[in-house]
């Protein structure tokens, strides 16, 4: 090991590589920075500010008491702050707080290494935060960056360029990465979590289990994608394209909420019609709900369950990016029966408030009696009222569904569902309202289909005697578009859509397709990768019937010729200076002359014989001069050029001929 | 710390040693490392890095972290391809002892080694050790030589042998430790100390053979001194010691060159390292003057005669008078 630099002035010995660590320390804490609580964050920047004054200046190093000191407040720090040291979130602070104070102990180069390790360990974190494409090529820098300072470490005291440190360890780490793809594809992996399951993965946006129409809109309009769908056959039509999320049954007078308790009778199911199948990919929300397309037919039973209300939900939180093999049935008779406590449920309101939307719904029973005539009573009112669909409402207050119904008569899909569920109830017709998404872009390069976040929306179902729960969507009333062409055809021009290019060109949308259809096989086949997709893939290379016996072998095999390839590159890099090119021609000369019985003295130089040849074979003198000329520039000239030594080239290759 | 698994220690690399030694048998004076003589083992840093590897293996196979486990694997292959820049490091280097620089006991002595690398590519951080001192380190320039000194302390007179030395690097990243082990039959001498300055020389003469007696009659009586412990029977005044003045030593003082036979006789009444300090002395001495001299031990004989080569073969024999006997 190397030797400590302790002694009389201990610690005060600048240290090889400080710098270089400090760096690899923030690069690594750099993908972390937005979930580090800022205390955390200050206290390693300074830090690493500190150890490299200290280290600068020759200040000491921090008495032993101290370091205990924060040594025991730190663990503290992070339990007051997140009540665990596990978990991504305060395990990355800790690992964090750690590497802070060690830096104030550091005084070899053993501590600069093992400070290395930490950022390493920074990065790895990084990714079991996060899978997505994007910050794959940081994450890779980053581990060639982290490597360089532990090359730099290790350099010794002998100076040794900055560029030197990079070139070398991205050498390294590109030589390294063939072996990690193919131990990447071979490693058997194992079916599931073997001890717990990673928690504490950050909050995403996706659908709530709660809706409040009329307060600030914090419907995000990102383009973040939701979730891709492969389908086995032809695409539904978009009228056809609902994506069922959480079921609102219970409403305050200004809150939609899913209920808390869940056990309500499951209800009878009639599929009508083709089914659809298809393949969903969703990306990681910190929910359950799996988007099914109305109604979920079939599903993997051990990965997920049909609520009563017929929405798809997987039994653990989806952190990751997960994907389902799935069947719908768009044309179904669902719960023909209403148990009791579900017509209570469907017909639950507070006791007072929005009342006139309750005499609205009076009128309405009055007037037309039958649940399906109020129905198309109240589309009618949507249609032909100047009801404007617009992601900027107004505010809404106390009564928030009659000021909608009423007077401000602007809203999204959620004002729209909320009041024609409101007033259905208030008829007596059980109702709900559901939320999920709505429609999607067919990706042609990548022959999949995107849901965005922006393509959330709500919906509303009633129940009717004999034909189950019907889809009624009032918003396609209003704004037909949103359904036929999606939520930007369907907002007026003038109103700004956050987050979204309006009319994106022609190339710009083809390159967004392009870039989400490489993040859909970043997700498909690298994120996705598992023991399933790892025989998939074996078979595809021709092997019958792969197990993990074959993997083992695999493993061996491409160890071997990696091993083998660096032997090679390794002999190559280390091999001997080649002999120089004027002495080896001129070896070609002499042979060439030796078989007209011209041998060069054993004390006659390459120039004099040269001469001696010229006067000898006159048919070859010109030449020979010329090779004499350049072979002598060449050997003793000043400023040896290329350009002569191809001319050189030439002529002894001439002469062979 | 653990003292008793310090010993355990020891005891397995004097074992290991042998091994290595059985199997190199001895070595040329030039030694080219080729593959079958590079060990090589992972440090205690590499033994920690390739933890933390599996640790990061173990949490990206149980939370199914695709990513997790790709950056493991990236890492292992790092450290793999490490390993190879490591052992690659040191094959094919070529070393041999150019000098080996004798001292005085109690100092040290050095063995300087000559590295010569045949490739174009640089060996950076080539660590050479011998013995139980820190190890050298050079850094190789690209098919260019490098000379490192290495130091045994020597303690004792008599040769100090390089009968081994480890060249080593822990090139790249310090998560391995490449060596080779080179034997040889090297060894530089550790002269006797000399003895303070006070006892003189015995002149030109000797109780012993009668070559220097030759010139006895070109010398003029100079005086007297004080006996010392050493001096020739036939110098003592015996006329001087009849008046009752003591003993005393005549001694005489020549216009010719002053050419010494230091001998080992000539110091009857010393131990035998006491002798070779005192014989050192003056031949340091005599040479420091510029004087011709001789030595004279029991089964050695060098001829008087000046200059450094004169010097270092004087002190050589006396260095390695009954080499490793008497001296336990």
């Amino acid at each position: 090991m190397d030797a400590p630099e302790s002694g009389a002035a201990a610690g005060t010995v600048p240290l090889r590589g400080l710098g270089w660590i400090l760096a690899a320390l923030l690069v690594a804490l750099g993908p972390h920075l937005p979930f580090v609580p800022p205390w955390a964050t200050l206290l390693v920047v300074a830090a690493c500010g500190w150890r490299w004054a200290a280290d600068r200046r020759g200040w000491p190093l921090v008495p032993w008491w101290l370091r205990i000191l924060v040594l025991v407040i730190v663990p503290l720090a992070v339990l007051g702050s997140y009540r665990t040291v596990n978990g991504i979130e305060a395990g990355t602070v800790f690992l964090a707080l750690m590497a802070g104070v060690k830096l104030l102990e550091t005084r070899a180069s053993r501590d600069l290494t093992v400070l290395a390790f930490i950022a390493y360990f920074l990065l790895y974190a990084a990714m079991l935060r996060d899978q997505r494409l994007p910050q794959l090529p940081y994450l890779l820098a980053g581990v060639a960056f982290v490597t360089a300072a532990l090359l730099r470490v290790h350099a010794g005291a002998g100076g040794i360029s900055p560029r030197e440190v990079l070139g070398r360890a991205g050498a390294l780490s590109l030589q390294a990465l063939p072996l990690a793809v193919l131990l990447f594809v071979l490693f058997p992996r194992l079916p599931g979590p073997f001890w717990g399951v990673a928690g504490g993965q950050s909050a995403r946006t996706g659908l709530g289990d709660e809706m409040t129409p009329g307060e600030i809109s914090d419907l995000s309009v990102s383009g973040d994608v939701a979730f891709r769908v492969r389908f086995d056959g032809a695409l539904p039509p978009p009228a056809q394209r609902y994506w069922r999320g959480p079921v609102l049954h219970e409403f305050d007078g200004r809150t939609w909420r899913r209920p808390r308790a869940q056990a309500f009778p499951e209800q009878e199911v009639v599929l009508l019609g083709d089914p659809v199948d298809y393949q969903i990919t969703l990306e990681p929300t910190d929910r359950q709900w799996i988007l099914a397309l109305d109604i979920p037919s079939e599903w993997p039973e051990r990965e997920a369950y049909r609520t009563y209300d017929f929405q798809l939900v997987s039994p653990r939180r989806l952190t990751e990016v997960s994907s389902f093999r799935l069947r719908s049935h768009p044309r179904f008779v669902a719960g023909a029966e209403l148990p009791q406590t579900l017509r209570r449920k469907g017909l639950q309101l507070p006791a007072e408030g929005n009342p006139r939307s309750r005499a609205l719904a009076a009128e309405l029973v009055a007037r037309h009696g039958e649940p399906l005539a109020i129905t198309e009573a109240m589309l009618r009112m949507f249609r032909e009222q100047p009801f404007v669909y617009t992601l900027d409402p107004p505010r809404l207050d106390e009564n928030a569904m009659d000021e909608f119904l009423f007077e401000t008569r602007r809203g999204f899909c959620e004002h729209y569902a909320a009041a024609f569920t409101l007033v259905m109830r208030a008829a007596g017709v059980p109702a709900r309202v559901v939320t999920g998404y709505q429609g999607g872009e067919f990706n042609p390069l990548g022959g999949y289909l995107i849901v965005r976040q922006s393509d959330a929306h709500a919906w509303s179902e009633i129940w009717v005697e004999g034909r189950g729960w019907l889809r009624v969507d009032p918003t396609a009333a209003v704004a037909p578009e949103r359904i036929e062409q999606g939520l930007i055809r369907a907002v007026a021009e003038s109103e700004p859509v956050p987050g979204r290019l309006r009319d994106a060109s022609e190339l710009w949308s083809q390159v967004t397709l392009g870039w989400d259809t490489v993040n859909d096989f970043w997700n498909e086949r690298v994120v996705r990768f598992n023991a399933a997709r790892q025989m998939n893939l074996l078979e595809r290379l021709g092997i019958d019937d792969p197990d993990w016996r074959t993997l083992g072998l695999g493993m061996a095999a491409s160890l071997a010729a990696f091993f083998t390839a660096l032997s090679v590159y390794m002999a190559w890099r280390f091999r001997a200076p080649a002999r120089d090119w004027p002495a080896r021609l001129h070896a070609i000369v002499t042979r060439r002359l030796r078989r007209r019985g011209l041998v060069p003295g054993p004390t006659e130089g390459p120039v004099a014989f040269l001469e001696r040849a010229e006067a000898a074979c006159p048919d070859l003198a010109p030449d020979l001069a010329s090779i004499r000329g350049l072979y002598a520039g060449l050997r003793y000239g000043p400023r040896p050029a290329d350009a002569d030594l191809r001319r050189l080239k030439e002529l002894v290759n001439r002469l062979r001929a | 710390m653990a003292e008793p698994f310090r010993g355990l220690r020891s005891a397995l690399d004097a074992r290991v040693q042998a091994w290595i030694r059985r199997r190199q048998g001895p070595d040329p004076d030039t030694v080219r490392l080729d593959r079958r003589r590079i060990y090589i083992l992972p440090t205690s840093l590499g033994i920690g890095y390739a933890a933390m590897v599996f640790a990061m293996i173990l949490g990206g196979l149980n939370f199914g972290n695709n990513l997790g486990l790709g950056l493991a694997f990236l890492l292992a292959s790092i450290g793999l391809v490490a390993m190879h820049h490591c052992h690659g490091n040191l094959v094919g280097l070529e070393l041999r002892l150019a000098a080996a620089e004798s001292t005085f006991a109690g100092g040290e002595v050095a063995f300087r080694l000559l590295l010569e690398n045949p490739s174009v590519a640089a060996r950076p951080q080539i660590e050479l050790a011998a013995g139980s001192a820190p190890p050298r380190v050079a850094d190789l320039p690209a098919a260019g030589p490098a000379s490192v000194e290495l130091r045994l302390p020597a303690p004792r007179r008599g040769r100090v042998p390089l009968a081994r030395y480890t060249v080593a690097t822990r090139h790249p990243l310090g998560l391995f430790r490449a060596w080779a082990v080179v034997h040889g039959d090297h060894h530089a001498i550790a002269w006797p100390v000399p003895v303070a300055r006070g006892r003189t020389p015995p002149g030109v003469e000797t109780d012993t053979g009668g070559a220097q007696d030759r010139a006895q009659g070109e010398h003029d009586f100079a005086g007297l001194r004080p006996f010392q412990a050493g001096d020739s029977l036939r110098r003592i005044a015996w006329k001087a010691y009849a008046r009752g003045q003591g003993l005393l030593t005549k001694q005489y003082a020549g216009t010719d060159v002053v050419s010494h036979v230091f001998d080992w006789e000539a110091l009857p009444a010393l131990g035998t390292e006491e002798r070779l300090a005192q014989l050192c002395r003056w031949v340091l001495d005599a040479h420091e003057r510029g004087e011709a001299y001789g030595l004279r031990l029991p089964g050695v004989v060098i001829e008087p005669n000046v200059g450094p080569g004169q010097r270092e073969r004087c002190l050589n024999a006396l260095a390695l008078h009954e080499d490793g006997r008497g001296r336990a």
